[in-house]
C-alpha cells in the first residue's frame, strides 16, 4: 500500500484536499482495499496531535473536505460473518447483516476521517446517532463497491457534530455498480466534544441553544437482558475489526475518559436489531440513539416490540437499577 | 393475535374417538414413574438413562411385559448429552423389554413427555401400532456440561490437523479463560431472561397477589402429601435410590411458613417482587413413563383400561417482543382444543394445569376470567369463565412434586387417568403444560 499523505493508501482522482467550487464533482480517493482499522486508530491518534498543533497556530482545517474516498470490490469473509453473526444474535445466513455491512464498509469512512484535511480529530469522538437505510439484503460472495464521506458539519451545544455517509452497493461480476444502485445507506452521527470551529459549519446557532430538554425516562416493561461481559468489546472487536481502545480494557478507556471499557455502540443497536428478527424482512430502516454508554461489564434492560402505532419496531435499552437508558431506536420494514 | 380458529386444525364437534368413521380409540393402561428427587441429591449421580430405564423396569414389572416387543416407545430429555442420541432405544434395551421393541427420542422443552403421549397416541388410533410406552427424563444433577466455543473449536481444529504444525496451531489458539465451562441455564436464549423473569412479567401483568401464589403452593403441597396419605401413588410409583415420595413435598408447609421467604424472582421490576422457591419449581431430577394401548391390545391381556386420549392441541406465542408471556400458551392451545371437541372448561371433572410457577397457573385462570383477553386474544364472544378449585390439581403437581422437565408429561397424565377412572366411566379431564419457548401442550382424557 502506497501512502499518499493524508490519504491511506489512496488513489486520488481530483484535486486532493482542496475545497471543490461549487458543481464541481467531490474529489475521489480510490482506496486499493479496506484499511485496517487499527492501523487507522494509530494514524487517526496521530492526526489529532497534528489538528490541535495545527489549531493551536490557527491553521486548522475548519471544512469538511468536498471527497468521496471509495472501494470497489469489497467482499465479505465467511467465517468473519458467522463469528460476527453469532456474537449479536443473528442466525449465520449468507444475508449479511445490516451491523455487518457497517463494520464491513465504516473502515472507508475512518479513512475519511484520519486525513489531514478532516477538521476534527478522531481521538475521543463520541458515537451519538445512527440510520442505516438496507433496500434488499447484501449477500455473501457479493462483490460490494463502498463510498464514504462526510457531511453536515454543525455546532453541537457540547462540540462539533458531523455525519459519516456510507453507501454501499453490489457490483456486477465485472466490478461495474448493480442494477440497483445503493443498497445499503448508513448515517454515523459523531461529536468532537469541546471542538469549537472558526466557521461554525451550517448552523451556528446550535451552538449557542440550550440543551433540549430530555424527557426523564420512564422504563417500560422489559422484553429480554443483555448481559455483556468484561470482554464484551474486545469480542465485539474480533468480529468488527473495531479495536477502538475504549471497548478493550479499563487501561485503555480510561486515558479517554471512562473508568471502565465500554460497549460499542454499534453492538449494542446491532444486537436490538438481532431481536426483531426475521420481522424486519430485507429492506428497513434501523435507526439507533445512543445515550449514557454502557460500562463493562455490564447489563443492559431491553425492551424490543411493535412500535405503538407504527409499522415498525421501537427498542430500547436502560439499566434497571439507576433508571438510565443507554440507546433507544427503531426498525422499520420498507 | 386470535387463537381460532386454526386453519390447520378442522373442527368435527364430538368428543369421542368411536364415532363412525373416527379412528380407534387410544387407551392409558397406566403409568410408572420414580419419584422425583431435589437437585444434588440421592439422583445426583444417575444419569438421565439410568433413570429412564428405571421408570421403565418399573412399568415392565407392573403390567407383565417383560420380554413384550411394544409397538414403540417414544421418551426424550430437555437437558441432553450430546452422546445421549438414542437415548430412549439405549433405555429400552437396557430394560427387560424385547430387543426387538423400536424408539425414538422426542425433546419439546417441558412439554416433551406430552408430546410423546400426542404422537404415541395418534399411531395406535391410526393403526400404525397397537401399544406405546411414552415418557420423559431431566437430570439437572447430572446435566450437560459444554466446553467454551472457542475451546471447541480449537479441539474440533485439533482432531482435523494433519501436520504436527497445524496441531500446535490449533493448541496454541486456547486460552486459559476458554477453559471455563458453560452449563445449561434456564435462560430463553432470544431474550437473555430466566423462566422465572419471564413469568415475573406476566404475574405483574396479570397482578397476581403473593398470597394467592403462596395459597396455591401450600395447597399443592396439602393435596399430595394427602394422596401419599391414602396410598394414590402405589400403584403409579417405584422406588428408586432410597426415595419412596417426592424429595420435594412439604407436608407441613403453610401459607404463614411460604409467606416468610423472600422474592427471588422479579425483584428489578417497578411492582412488587411476589415469587419466591416456595412458590416457585425447584430444580429436580426424575422419570415418568405411561403405558398406552388400543382396547384391542389391553383386552388380550386383561389389562385395565384408564382413560382415552380425546384429543391435544399444541400452542406458541410470541414472547420476544412482548406480545405474550412466556408460560401463557396454554391460554391459547386450551380454548383452539375445547373450540374442536365443542366442549366448555366447566365441562370437565378434573383440570390438570402444571404449575411450572405457582403465579403460571393464576396468570392462566385469570386471562380465561378476562373479557377482554377473550375476545380480543382468543376471539370468543365471551370469557371462558372460572374453574372450580376443588377440580384443579386434585392431588397437587410441580411445585409440589418437582418438575424434571420432560418428565413432568407423564407424571400428569398417568395421574389424570387415574383419577378418572377412580370418578368413573365418561369422566372428563383436561391438561395444560407449559414450555420453554413460549409452547404448551393441552390434552383431554377421559375415563374409558
Amino acid at each position: 500500500m502506497t501512502a499518499t499523505p493524508g490519504t491511506p493508501g489512496g488513489r486520488v482522482t481530483a484535486g486532493e484536499g482542496r475545497q471543490a467550487a461549487a458543481g464541481d464533482a467531490p474529489a475521489r480517493v480510490e482506496l486499493a482495499a479496506v484499511p485496517g482499522l487499527g492501523a487507522l486508530y494509530a494514524r487517526g491518534v496521530a492526526a489529532s496531535a497534528r489538528l490541535a498543533a495545527l489549531s493551536r497556530a490557527g491553521r486548522a482545517p475548519s471544512r469538511l473536505p468536498d471527497v468521496e474516498y471509495v472501494v470497489h470490490g469489497v467482499v465479505a469473509d465467511a467465517d468473519r460473518l458467522t463469528a460476527y453473526q453469532h456474537l449479536l444474535g443473528e442466525t449465520a445466513s449468507d444475508a449479511l447483516p445490516a451491523g455487518y455491512v457497517h463494520v464491513l464498509a465504516f473502515p472507508v469512512a475512518t479513512a475519511l476521517m484520519v486525513a489531514g484535511d478532516f477538521p476534527l480529530p478522531l481521538a475521543g469522538m463520541v458515537h451519538l446517532a445512527n440510520r442505516v437505510e438496507q433496500h434488499r439484503a447484501l449477500r455473501l460472495g457479493e462483490r460490494l463497491t463502498v463510498r464514504a464521506r462526510a457531511q453536515h458539519l454543525r455546532p453541537h451545544r457540547s462540540g462539533t457534530q458531523v455525519d459519516l455517509v456510507t453507501e454501499v452497493g453490489g457490483e456486477g461480476a465485472d466490478g461495474v455498480a448493480g442494477t440497483d444502485g445503493v443498497v445499503w445507506r448508513g448515517v454515523s452521527t459523531y461529536l468532537a466534544k469541546g471542538v469549537r470551529l472558526a466557521t461554525g459549519g451550517d448552523d451556528d446557532a446550535a451552538a449557542s441553544a440550550p440543551a433540549p430538554r430530555r424527557e426523564a425516562f420512564v422504563a417500560p416493561t422489559p422484553t429480554g437482558r443483555w448481559t455483556l461481559a468484561a470482554d464484551a468489546g474486545r469480542r465485539y472487536a474480533a468480529v468488527s475489526g473495531d479495536r477502538n481502545p475504549i471497548h478493550l480494557s479499563a487501561l485503555t478507556a480510561r486515558p479517554l475518559g471512562f473508568p471502565r471499557a465500554i460497549a460499542h455502540g454499534m453492538d449494542t443497536a446491532a444486537r436490538a436489531l438481532a431481536a426483531v428478527g426475521p420481522a424486519r424482512g430485507e429492506s428497513f430502516t434501523w435507526t439507533a440513539e445512543f445515550a449514557r454508554a454502557v460500562l463493562l461489564p455490564g447489563t443492559v434492560t431491553v425492551r424490543v416490540a411493535p412500535d405503538d402505532g407504527g409499522s415498525g419496531y421501537a427498542y430500547t435499552g436502560w439499566d434497571a437499577r439507576s433508571g438510565t437508558l443507554h440507546l433507544s431506536g427503531t426498525v422499520v420494514p420498507s | 393475535m386470535t387463537a381460532t380458529p386454526n386453519p390447520d386444525h378442522p373442527a368435527p364437534a364430538a368428543t369421542g374417538a368411536d364415532r363412525p368413521g373416527a379412528p380407534r380409540r387410544a387407551v392409558v393402561v397406566g403409568g410408572n414413574r420414580i419419584p422425583f428427587a431435589r437437585a444434588g441429591g440421592p439422583y445426583a449421580r444417575s444419569s438421565n438413562g439410568d433413570m429412564l430405564t428405571a421408570a421403565l423396569d418399573g412399568l415392565v414389572a407392573r403390567f407383565g411385559l417383560a420380554g413384550e416387543t411394544i409397538g414403540e416407545v417414544a421418551a426424550g430429555a430437555v437437558l441432553k448429552h450430546s452422546r445421549d442420541f438414542n437415548l430412549t432405544r439405549e433405555a429400552v434395551l437396557g430394560s427387560a423389554l424385547a430387543p426387538q421393541t423400536p424408539a425414538y427420542d422426542v425433546q419439546q422443552a417441558c412439554a416433551t413427555g406430552m408430546e410423546t403421549v400426542v404422537g404415541l397416541s395418534n399411531k395406535i388410533r391410526l393403526g400404525q401400532i397397537e401399544s406405546a410406552i411414552a415418557g420423559g427424563v431431566d437430570s439437572t444433577s447430572d446435566a450437560p456440561i459444554a466446553v467454551s466455543d472457542p475451546l471447541r473449536r480449537a479441539l474440533l481444529d485439533l482432531s482435523r490437523a494433519r501436520t504436527p504444525r497445524q496441531r500446535l496451531a490449533a493448541v496454541a489458539r486456547i486460552r486459559p479463560a476458554h477453559l471455563a465451562p458453560s452449563a445449561p441455564t434456564t435462560g430463553e436464549p432470544r431474550t437473555g431472561l430466566s423462566m422465572g423473569e419471564h413469568q415475573a412479567l406476566t404475574t405483574a401483568a396479570w397482578a397476581i397477589t403473593r398470597e394467592a401464589q403462596d395459597e396455591l403452593a401450600a395447597a399443592s403441597h396439602h393435596r399430595l402429601a394427602a394422596a401419599y396419605e391414602r396410598g394414590f401413588f402405589d400403584d403409579l410409583m417405584t422406588p428408586y435410590r432410597g426415595l419412596t415420595r417426592d424429595a420435594n413435598l412439604r407436608p407441613d408447609t403453610s401459607v404463614e411458613k411460604l409467606a416468610a421467604l423472600k422474592p427471588v424472582f422479579g425483584r428489578s421490576l417497578d411492582t412488587p417482587a411476589t415469587m419466591t422457591a416456595g412458590n416457585s419449581t425447584p430444580l429436580s431430577d426424575g422419570a415418568s413413563t405411561v403405558l398406552l394401548a388400543s382396547d384391542a391390545w389391553a383386552a388380550e391381556r386383561g389389562l385395565p383400561v384408564l382413560a382415552s386420549v380425546v384429543d391435544a392441541e399444541a400452542a406458541a406465542v410470541d414472547f420476544v417482543h412482548g406480545d405474550e408471556g412466556l408460560l401463557m400458551a396454554g391460554a391459547y392451545a386450551v380454548p383452539r382444543l375445547l373450540a374442536r371437541t365443542g366442549m366448555s372448561l366447566q365441562d370437565f371433572d378434573l383440570v390438570e394445569i402444571h404449575e411450572a410457577f405457582a403465579a403460571t397457573v393464576l396468570c392462566n385462570l385469570a386471562a380465561w376470567q378476562d373479557e377482554r383477553f377473550c375476545t380480543e386474544r382468543l376471539g370468543l364472544g365471551a370469557p371462558l369463565g372460572s374453574i372450580d378449585r376443588d377440580r384443579l390439581n386434585v392431588v397437587g403437581s410441580s411445585v409440589a412434586a418437582g418438575h424434571p422437565f420432560a418428565a413432568t408429561g407423564g407424571r400428569i397424565v398417568a395421574t389424570l387417568a387415574t383419577l378418572l377412572a377412580q370418578k368413573g366411566t365418561g369422566s372428563r379431564g383436561l391438561i395444560s403444560v407449559c414450555a420453554a419457548g413460549g409452547q404448551a401442550v393441552a390434552m383431554i382424557l377421559e375415563a374409558a
